[in-house]
């Protein structure tokens, strides 16, 4: 019972769908329900409660570890007050108070323009750094592919920059030009067609295996 | 040029060459450190004025845009996180001046739960002031909703019924912009700023299922995959990264932050590169016959 549920329930959900995208909106109406955005809505309210098992499962895993007194669990508790300062004013309605709601102007708005972007941008510009180092530590021209990569690379971190496109100009005023055609509309262009048509049909024979019941790892299984 | 760019240049080789013996000298990768926050600190304090050359896809991208009819509808999306704001939001901001300059309607929305809709609201608020534009006449931002398959699915059959309030939670039903926008049929190109691969999903949904032209600016890393879209002729025109940004404030003649962060980015690059010839000539030195690590 709990392994055909829901398996019957993944199979008529993908079925549904994929009936759907065959058929134009005017024809799936039964009775007076329009079926595809009926369908699409109630996708859309399942992941609304997705977000809320998330929100629900960082609150257990971090009130857990403040409780026991777990190593680190200092961390656990900013996690916590940033979850309650963050969600309590976005959730409460801004006809109470300006201060309330995700408007312009609010805590939430306060907070995250000040706290939430700076914070996360300072961590993803910390990567230029750990970029650089490995760069250069990792870059070795040990044989004829590892040479080739780092000649395309380099031509490529050039051609990327005014300053490098200057000196590429300066050696022929065609280069920049041929490092569009044939490296990033050539030799890129074929592989990344490649792993796209890869991926599709991966992910084509995964949903076939889901919805047949073969894959059952989001059971738990 | 001035003697003092002359000077400042000189400073920068000069200092970058210094930085580079003492990484090579004592193995301290802390040096590089020293050696990228200067590079990226210096333009600030002085201004590089580099050329920056236009790519044939920010051109078409902007052709595209520039080609619309005044007053077209254009859905343009925030699909990117706080994190890659140095990148993205410059895109947006340069779209923003582009469509408002051409009075353009504007629908914004974004697929990202964590500061996509804040992003949107103050970006497009600040532009739109610029140009004296007036939220529900001018422009409209939808906000988020869950699960991005079914979104993009569903406004091609009705925006209303998968955004029955706008991101201040007013009716959509009343915001007479929003009167005769029904689904994609009523939107005349999208423009996707994005960090992820939402992109994908806005191609073979959007752009494959019901033929509307969808132009991109996404971040560097992920520019290379788009070249397969754009390729194809599937999509519309590309920025990729700030350079593509900086591209399309050209484009615009609105130099913003892209256009500034041009001298960080450039001279990042050329020390990483030099850094990677010169270890390499070392390493190629230093090799002992036989050595095959």
């Amino acid at each position: 019972m709990r392994t055909t549920v829901p398996v019957i329930i993944a199979f008529l959900s993908g079925f549904a769908m994929i009936l759907l995208f065959f058929i134009s909106p005017e024809h799936s109406k039964i009775g007076t329900v329009e079926l595809e955005p009926e369908v699409l809505s109630w996708v859309t309210i399942v992941g609304g409660f997705t977000l809320l098992l998330g929100v629900v499962s960082i609150l257990r895993v971090n009130y857990v570890a403040v409780q026991r007194k777990k190593e680190g669990w200092i961390y656990n508790l900013a996690t916590l007050v940033s979850i309650f300062a963050m969600a309590i004013p976005a959730i409460l309605p801004e006809s109470w108070s300006p201060l309330l709601g995700t408007g312009t102007g609010s805590i939430y708005d306060w907070l995250f323009n000040n706290l939430d972007a700076p914070m996360m941008s300072t961590m993803f510009a910390m990567l230029a750094f750990y970029i650089a180092s490995a760069a250069f530590r990792a870059f070795r021209a040990r044989n004829a592919e590892a040479t080739l990569l780092l000649i395309t690379a380099a031509l490529v971190m050039l051609w990327r920059v005014p300053m490098g496109e200057m000196l590429l100009s300066g050696i022929h005023e065609s280069i920049p030009e041929k490092i569009n055609t044939y490296i990033m509309n050539g030799a890129n262009l074929a592989v990344q067609r490649g792993i796209l048509i890869g991926a599709a049909l991966g992910a084509a024979a995964m949903s076939l295996r889901i919805m047949l019941g073969i894959e059952r790892t989001y059971m738990g299984k | 040029m001035s003697i003092w760019m002359i000077l400042a240049y000189i400073f920068l080789i000069v200092f970058g060459a210094w930085l580079l013996y003492k990484t090579f000298r004592t193995g301290d990768r802390r040096f590089i450190y020293l050696a990228v926050g200067f590079y990226v600190v210096f333009p600030i304090l002085i201004t590089l004025d580099l050329p920056t050359s236009i790519s044939p896809e920010a051109e078409q991208l902007y052709d595209a845009v520039d080609t619309l009819p005044d007053s077209s509808v254009v859905m343009l999306t925030f699909d990117y996180y706080p994190s890659t704001l140095a990148e993205t939001e410059p895109m947006s901001r340069a779209a923003l001046h582009h469509l408002f300059r051409k009075d353009c309607r504007v629908v914004t929305m974004t697929t990202i739960p964590l500061g996509g809709p804040s992003i949107a609201e103050r970006v497009t608020r600040e532009v739109a002031d610029e140009y004296d534009k007036v939220y529900g006449i001018d422009y409209v931002n939808l906000g988020y909703k869950a699960n991005y398959v079914a979104v993009l699915k569903g406004m091609g059959t009705s925006i209303k019924k998968i955004y029955p309030t706008d991101n201040s939670g007013t009716p959509v039903s009343e915001i007479p912009m929003m009167e005769d926008i029904r689904n994609y049929d009523d939107i005349d190109f999208i423009f996707v700023v994005a960090d992820n691969a939402i992109v994908d999903i806005w191609m073979a949904i959007v752009n494959a299922q019901y033929d509307i032209q969808v132009g991109t600016g996404v971040t560097a890393v992920m520019a290379p995959k788009f070249f397969a879209y754009i390729g194809s002729g599937q999509m519309t025109g590309m920025l990729g990264g700030m350079k593509g940004a900086a591209e399309y404030e050209a484009l615009e003649k609105q130099a913003g932050t892209a256009s500034k962060g041009m001298g960080a980015q450039s001279l990042v690059h050329l020390f990483i590169i030099v850094s990677v010839m010169v270890g390499n000539i070392i390493f190629f030195f230093e090799r002992k016959p036989g050595d095959k690590k």
